[in-house]
């Protein structure tokens, strides 16, 4: 590619490209992909004046490294793993000035498990079903448009950036962007929630739960002290939104994420609101959460703002 | 017929009608999809057998507005005749071999039905299949009803990888694995081409022999050949 921008010199455990998603193919079976870090992937479009749906590389537990091939403005969010271009360390959550020829190696730590780089204009690839959103499981999108993630000598071309020139713009300090010890997660009551006892909706607010390793971009499955009591049978397969908490008959949750199955016959006994979801996509295994419930009202709230600060239009 | 609204998430709302794996039902959810997929207030529809998720702008509407503007619409073609010529699904028949060197399952499909490998066949490609919904991957069509005597649960246990183009069974269901993929049901037959399937559409299996498959197995392959040099030039 004459354009191209970025080399990928080591891809790390999984790098993939991503955009907001794929969308209006749900009904053929076709899931949504894009970002498991939402927040994180949204600020780094928005730091660098892209459109919300600039495609970015989603580089899962670092050990990553490219080469730039021209000069062009960048952005890492996300997990704050360490930082190097050409072996100085940067920061994360800022913009950054890379020059032809300058080398990014993003590190990995405890303190996350995805991070986002974005440059200016973002990644260029043809879409599949009108998005670059790399979905493995359903062999679509990236920049083979196969489904397969990035590798060694993956070449990538950027479209032309909005912002040319370097602000310092980074978020406000105020806006708590750092993962917290014990995350509190939102849920909103949805689906069967109703056919959920009493005593199983207490039981999921009041217990602790631990990330399990069973997770990838799929789903993640938690782990009670103890499995929800009294669940209500498996259903005819419904459609299953992102974020969806299906409980099967061990009454442990499991959060269905991006790359999650259109359909699905579990119970659910609601869906993560939009912040818990950003941040569960953050908590390696063995980590601590609590759920809390949120209104709908709440959860409508919170995603209309973020529909206007990121400029989001589906 | 009963129905109601649930939430469903922050951007998205169901409609559940009566909960059965049901052709009336069915129809009446493709119904909707169809008719409530360009309403200006709705961005995305997806159904399924009983259920419809229905996904919105939330800058537009929030939950009680879209319950109130969509409740007369939804009312109103809930109690439309189910007549059939409002349903613009297609009709296709796919070829497929049954054949136990091409599906693992048919052996013992026949034995735990008690039916010859070719009664299976003939029983599984001697019905009209519905399409009720797509979904689990891109393209996978959950088709029904099998007839009765071949209704077999899942596999306890999913194999790992079920073949490309894999006929399949569970319960009064049936389906064509469109990529190699893991999978649970039970294997009785093998097709090489088959449409893009949408809800709503009709199906019908025509066997086929081992050789016509095979024969046609090559052809596809030599096909390919080709056109792989035509790439090269």
């Amino acid at each position: 590619m004459a354009d191209t921008v970025l080399r990928i010199q080591q891809s790390g455990l999984l790098a993939t490209l991503q955009d907001y998603g794929r969308f209006g193919q749900m009904a053929q079976g076709i899931t949504q992909g894009g970002p498991m870090d939402e927040r994180a992937f949204l600020w780094a479009n928005r730091l660098l004046g892209n459109s919300f749906n600039a495609a970015q590389i989603e580089v899962t537990l670092g050990q990553f490294k490219a080469q730039f091939c021209r000069d062009c403005l960048f952005a890492v969010t996300g997990a704050e793993f360490p930082l190097q271009l050409n072996g100085r360390p940067v920061k994360t959550w800022r913009v950054l000035q890379a020059r032809a020829g300058d080398t990014l190696t993003i590190g990995v730590n405890e303190r996350g498990l995805r991070c986002y780089l974005a440059v200016a204009g973002g990644f260029a690839a043809k879409t599949v079903y009108g998005s670059v959103a790399t979905v493995t499981r359903d062999g679509l999108g990236g920049l083979r448009q196969d489904g397969t993630p990035l590798q060694q000598g993956d070449e990538l071309g950027a479209r032309t950036p909005q912002q040319k020139t370097l602000e310092s713009r980074r978020p406000s300090s105020k806006l708590n962007l750092t993962l917290p010890q014990q995350p509190l997660l939102s849920v909103v009551p949805t689906a069967q929630w109703q056919k959920f006892s009493r005593d199983a909706r207490e039981q999921l607010v009041q217990q602790r739960y631990e990330v399990t390793p069973q997770q990838d971009r799929m789903g993640v499955r938690l782990k009670g002290e103890q499995g929800l009591a009294d669940i209500p049978q498996s259903m005819i397969s419904e459609p299953l939104p992102l974020g969806s908490i299906q409980v099967p008959a061990d009454g442990q949750p499991i959060v269905m994420m991006n790359d999650h199955q259109t359909l699905g016959g579990y119970p659910k006994i609601g869906v993560l609101s939009w912040t818990a979801r950003s941040v569960l996509a953050q908590l390696p295994a063995g980590r601590k959460v609590q759920f809390r419930w949120l209104e709908l009202d709440e959860a409508q709230r919170e995603l209309r703002q973020v529909y206007r600060f990121f400029n989001i239009r589906r | 017929m009963k129905w109601q609204f649930q939430t469903a998430a922050p951007d998205a709302l169901m409609i559940a009608l009566e909960e059965r794996i049901d052709l009336s039902v069915n129809r009446k959810v493709q119904r909707l999809a169809q008719a409530l997929a360009t309403h200006g207030a709705v961005l995305e529809v997806v159904p399924s057998y009983h259920t419809l998720l229905l996904y919105y702008d939330v800058l537009e509407s929030n939950e009680k507005q879209l319950r109130h503007l969509l409740e007369p619409i939804i009312k109103s073609l809930l109690d439309e005749p189910d007549e059939a010529e409002t349903f613009a699904g297609q009709h296709h028949t796919i070829e497929v071999c049954y054949h136990s060197e091409l599906a693992a399952d048919l052996a013992a499909v026949a034995k735990q039905t008690q039916l010859s490998e070719q009664e299976v066949a003939q029983l599984h490609s001697g019905v009209t299949y519905h399409v009720y919904a797509l979904g689990f991957a891109p393209g996978f069509a959950y088709l029904g009803d099998v007839p009765e005597p071949l209704r077999l649960p899942r596999h306890d246990t999913p194999r790992q990888k079920v073949p490309k183009g894999s006929v399949a069974i569970a319960e009064q269901q049936t389906a064509i694995y469109p990529r190699t993929s893991p999978g649970g049901w039970q294997l009785i037959g093998r097709a090489l081409h088959w449409p893009e399937l949408q809800a709503g559409d009709q199906v019908t299996f025509k066997p086929i022999s081992l050789a016509d498959f095979r024969a046609q197995e090559q052809g596809q392959e030599q096909g390919q050949e080709r056109s792989k040099d035509d790439a090269h030039g």
